[in-house]
């Protein structure tokens, strides 16, 4: 008990009690009041162990309060605004983003040496769109080994997100195309200009990739104009579909750019 | 085995809880037991070359070991999803305490600075939820902290040490730097902790 007042650096309490109690073991006869003197003792020494530790005398003083400012101003903290909260008495005021921990953690993650956790096919792009379907199933194959029990649920979400991802690619090409014609049908776009991302090369060759999906399902199609260059338009919808697949030659064109002809 | 031992160390370590010696006795090298330590100091030099991953022995008595990352410190972007990262903004913040503090903490100090920063041991956090379970249980468990409790202290107070794994994922003299980082100072401000850290090394 009153185990703060004992604590208090300044207070003598510690060593009268244990003045006292020295003197009480003198008329000490019986096994159980020995045991408690024992008890009391470990008691007295733990509490002697905090003092010391309270001095400091190991470390040079750190202020927390400061650095729990500090931190808080790291994670952008907004001081002008007060929040309403219902425990704000001797929490000053300021309104944490949501993304607080978020920069605290980007910056943690330097200071640790963390395996990178393991897990199958966890892409490390973000935007990129995926690998074509096939080679996802036998990715999948290769991969699959005794310790997957813990996987299959993981594996499924990634294979279907990927798909998608691939589907909304082409399916946005193709609106773009579409969106082209719609202001100006009589002019098909030269095939390069529509594929070509002047700041990516990787992205030039995602938009060719995408582009030959749109082909292949016959949603366009290339033709050669005069000057011998390519050019990409939607094919018109389904009315005519079926005269347009019979008469629609299936040509195979390889087509390649390499970086210096991008460039 | 070798092969297999590693795949099963791999997906293991996903929950960062280490990993005994007896798990992977019974679950992969079951009938080899003989060649076990062989089968193991293989599986740590194929973690090694191949993932640039360290198997770690952290307590000899019970054979548990973790798996740290070997590799350079990336430059750019680190690889994680954002709740591991909060995990780890939290958990930075706690070590920089205990060690500022003299390496061992009381959870009543403990709780009193994370309240300052808005974490409240009571109170379920907008990121990190039951933040008394993820402190107490998933850093105990992990080895991040080592959570001992104070003898004849009722009710019962538990005293907050660096764990094994702390002790190898990261370094005195990086928490340092990180509060030093913080408060704009430079580290050697703080000489007793300064001097604990680079002998540290």
């Amino acid at each position: 008990e009153n185990r703060e007042s004992v604590l208090n650096s300044k207070s003598n309490r510690l060593t009268e009690a244990l003045e006292e109690a020295n003197k009480l073991f003198g008329g000490v006869s019986r096994a159980r009041e020995a045991a408690l003197d024992a008890q009391f003792l470990v008691i007295a020494t733990n509490i002697g162990k905090e003092k010391a530790s309270e001095l400091h005398s190991e470390m040079s003083a750190f202020d927390s309060a400061a650095f729990a400012e500090d931190l808080l101003t790291f994670m952008g903290i907004n001081r002008t605004e007060v929040e309403e909260t219902d425990d704000s008495e001797d929490v000053p005021g300021g309104f944490l983003p949501t993304d607080a921990w978020q920069t605290v953690g980007e910056e943690a993650t330097k200071y640790f040496r963390r395996a990178p956790t393991f897990h199958y096919m966890m892409g490390s792009f973000k935007s990129e769109p995926p690998v074509p379907k096939q080679r996802i199933e036998r990715q999948k194959k290769a991969s699959r080994g005794k310790a997957e029990q813990a996987m299959p649920a993981q594996l499924k979400r990634m294979e279907e997100s990927q798909q998608e991802a691939t589907e909304k690619e082409v399916e946005r090409i193709l609106r773009i195309l579409q969106t082209h014609f719609e202001n100006d049908p009589n002019t098909p776009i030269s095939f390069f200009d529509f594929v070509i991302d002047p700041n990516s090369f990787a992205r030039t060759v995602e938009n060719m990739f995408h582009a030959s999906f749109l082909i292949r399902d016959g949603l366009a199609k290339i033709k050669v104009d005069e000057d011998e260059l390519p050019i990409i338009e939607p094919t018109k919808p389904s009315g005519r579909g079926e005269e347009e697949s019979s008469a629609g030659a299936r040509n195979q064109v390889v087509l390649s750019l390499d970086q210096k002809e991008w460039k | 085995q070798v092969s297999e031992l590693v795949q099963f160390l791999l997906v293991k370590d996903q929950k960062k809880i280490p990993i005994k010696r007896a798990d992977m006795l019974k679950n992969v090298i079951r009938e080899y037991k003989d060649a076990s330590s062989e089968i193991l100091n293989k599986a740590g030099r194929t973690l090694q070359e191949v993932f640039g991953m360290q198997l770690v022995e952290i307590d000899a008595k019970r054979h548990t070991y973790i798996l740290i990352n070997n590799l350079p410190r990336p430059e750019g972007e680190y690889l994680c999803k954002d709740k591991e990262k909060e995990k780890m903004g939290l958990l930075l913040v706690i070590l920089s305490f205990i060690f500022m503090k003299g390496n061992s903490v009381k959870d009543s100090a403990l709780w009193e600075f994370l309240r300052l920063l808005r974490v409240y041991p009571g109170k379920p956090h907008r990121v990190f939820g039951d933040v008394r379970k993820l402190v107490t249980e998933e850093f105990g468990r992990q080895k991040y902290l080592e959570i001992t409790p104070i003898p004849l202290t009722d009710p019962p107070e538990f005293k907050y040490q660096w764990g094994p794994r702390a002790e190898k994922e990261t370094s005195k003299k990086d928490v340092l730097n990180f509060v030093a980082k913080m408060q704009g100072k430079d580290p050697r401000f703080w000489a007793s902790q300064h001097g604990e850290a680079e002998a540290n090394l």
